[in-house]
């Protein structure tokens, strides 16, 4: 009997620590996680591996996650994707800009990764758009 | 020739001490790549497991307590990596890295530090001990408010706040003062202290709103509204009424749009007539749209043909933002012949109103 299929995740942040304690935890939940350091790598991964889910974080170098996710929305290809927002970036302002976007959820740093998991079964249990 | 020597001279001694520098700096860049490779090496073995633990996945804490036993030595390596982590998570992961930090004597060399005779070493130690939320350190984190170097006392305002002990909001408040010479500590910084505090400060900040310092009556105010503090309402009352501070007064105002209820409509609308400053009238205006109450949707309609333009735009935008009856006078104020000020005002509210989808949204709530 074949294994079913692992849920492919891109995880994005320049961030060394946050990229790898978020795919060490998806990893763990059994999802593929895709670690990408930058913005323009997560817009190449997205197009090519065509995950379930992003998380995103907002402030990269190049592209910042906001971009990407504009960008994924723009798309034919990639519209449906589930996209989570983890960021620094608290001021209900950039939380509204970040839903105003397209974020299915937005998770804020300091974060407590199995809020994050729960978050991110949450959204996928939705389902696609 | 003498001359022509001496040019030779300085020419070589230049070309010698630009040629020593470059294999200065060559060797210093090589060593610092030596000892960056040597500390990624030193901390391969452990990665996995401190990434395990920051994760919360750390199951049995096998990894909790391999790096709870490691000797100084490696630890010293180890460490930068634990106190990056630190910041980054919340919740059990936090407690693990603070409780590995604990182990290894980081707290009590941190509280040591607070009284360095360098004051990098002082708020690195206050940092520290915010970061690891070490609680029973408030106490000695206080003095530092009134520390003679202004970035410690910012750094150890933060630190208070990361805590968040709300017993230290009286001291922060005190801080806010220009006291011995020092410059007293930024409004917002306090603020954010203030504000990660919670609930626990409400009594520091009523004392806060009398206080006799204007400073500390407007962050008071600041972070009442922010902190959407219920019981501050009838000193922000007060303040937005009688302040003698034109600072004071207007963060009274946003307060009051942000927690005030129905009856600070009337309030507000008062604070917005003409005999007014002109930053007072508008904040007036913006909060009654942050009020949200349709009590206050007959001042607002007022400001439309107001002669500052920018009050007439914040007032056409806090009636889109009141709702179905703040846009119906918007459209008859649009519709009117004669297409004076007010008319302008309304349309171009109308206008940002239908490309953020706000119109539709109001439709739909009222049907």
């Amino acid at each position: 009997m074949t294994e079913p299929a692992k849920i492919r995740i891109v995880v994005a942040d320049d961030d060394q620590d946050v990229l790898d304690l978020v795919v060490f935890k998806l990893t763990q939940a059994g999802y593929d996680a895709v670690p990408v350091g930058d913005g323009v790598a997560a817009l190449a991964a997205i197009e090519a591996e065509l995950p379930r889910l992003a998380i995103l974080d907002v402030m990269m170098p190049g592209l910042s996650g906001m971009d990407v996710l504009r960008t994924v929305r723009a798309n034919e290809a990639t519209k449906n994707l589930d996209v989570i927002l983890l960021t620094a970036r608290a001021r209900d302002a950039d939380v509204d800009t970040g839903f105003a976007s397209g974020a299915d959820d937005y998770v804020i740093k300091p974060f407590s990764p199995r809020e994050l998991m729960h978050r991110v079964n949450a959204v996928l249990a939705r389902g696609n758009r | 020739m003498n001359v022509g020597s001496t040019f030779l001279s300085v020419g070589v001694a230049i070309g010698l001490a630009i040629a020593s520098s470059i294999v200065v700096i060559a060797i210093a860049k090589v060593r610092r790549v030596r000892v960056g490779v040597s500390a990624r090496a030193m901390l391969a073995p452990f990665r996995l497991g401190l990434v395990a633990m920051a994760s919360g996945e750390d199951e049995g804490g096998q990894a909790k307590i391999a790096l709870c036993a490691l000797p100084a030595p490696i630890w010293v390596r180890v460490r930068p990596s634990v106190v990056a982590f630190l910041p980054k998570v919340r919740g059990l992961p936090a407690d693990d890295l603070t409780e590995l930090m604990r182990a290894h004597g980081e707290i009590d060399e941190a509280r040591r530090m607070l009284s360095s005779r360098s004051a990098v070493r002082r708020a690195r130690a206050a940092y520290l001990l915010g970061l690891m939320r070490d609680a029973d350190s408030v106490v000695l984190l206080l003095p530092l408010l009134n520390e003679p170097v202004a970035d410690v006392r910012m750094v150890a305002t933060r630190a208070l706040g990361t805590i968040g002990d709300p017993s230290a909001a009286s001291a922060i408040l005190r801080a806010l003062r220009t006291q011995h010479g020092h410059i007293g500590l930024p409004a917002w910084v306090a603020a954010e202290a203030l504000l990660a505090m919670g609930s626990g400060i409400e009594p520091a900040l009523q004392i806060g709103l009398a206080s006799e310092d204007p400073a500390v009556r407007h962050v008071c105010a600041v972070v009442a509204g922010h902190g959407t503090y219920l019981l501050a309402a009838p000193q922000l009352r007060i303040l937005l009424a009688t302040d003698g501070d034109g600072d004071v007064r207007v963060s009274a105002a946003v307060a009051l749009g942000r927690l005030g209820g129905a009856d600070d409509a009337a309030t507000l609308a008062r604070h917005a007539e003409a005999s007014e400053s002109t930053v007072l009238r508008r904040t007036c205006a913006t909060a009654l749209g942050d009020l949200g109450h349709r009590e206050g949707t007959q001042a607002l309609t007022e400001l439309l043909g107001d002669g500052d333009r920018r009050l007439a735009e914040l007032a056409a935008d806090s009636l889109v933002r009141i709702g179905s009856e703040g846009i119906a006078r918007l459209e008859e104020a649009a519709a009117t012949p004669l297409q004076g000020p007010s008319a302008r005002a309304a349309r171009g509210a109308l206008e940002l109103a239908g490309m953020r989808g706000q119109l539709a949204a109001s439709d739909s709530g009222s049907s």
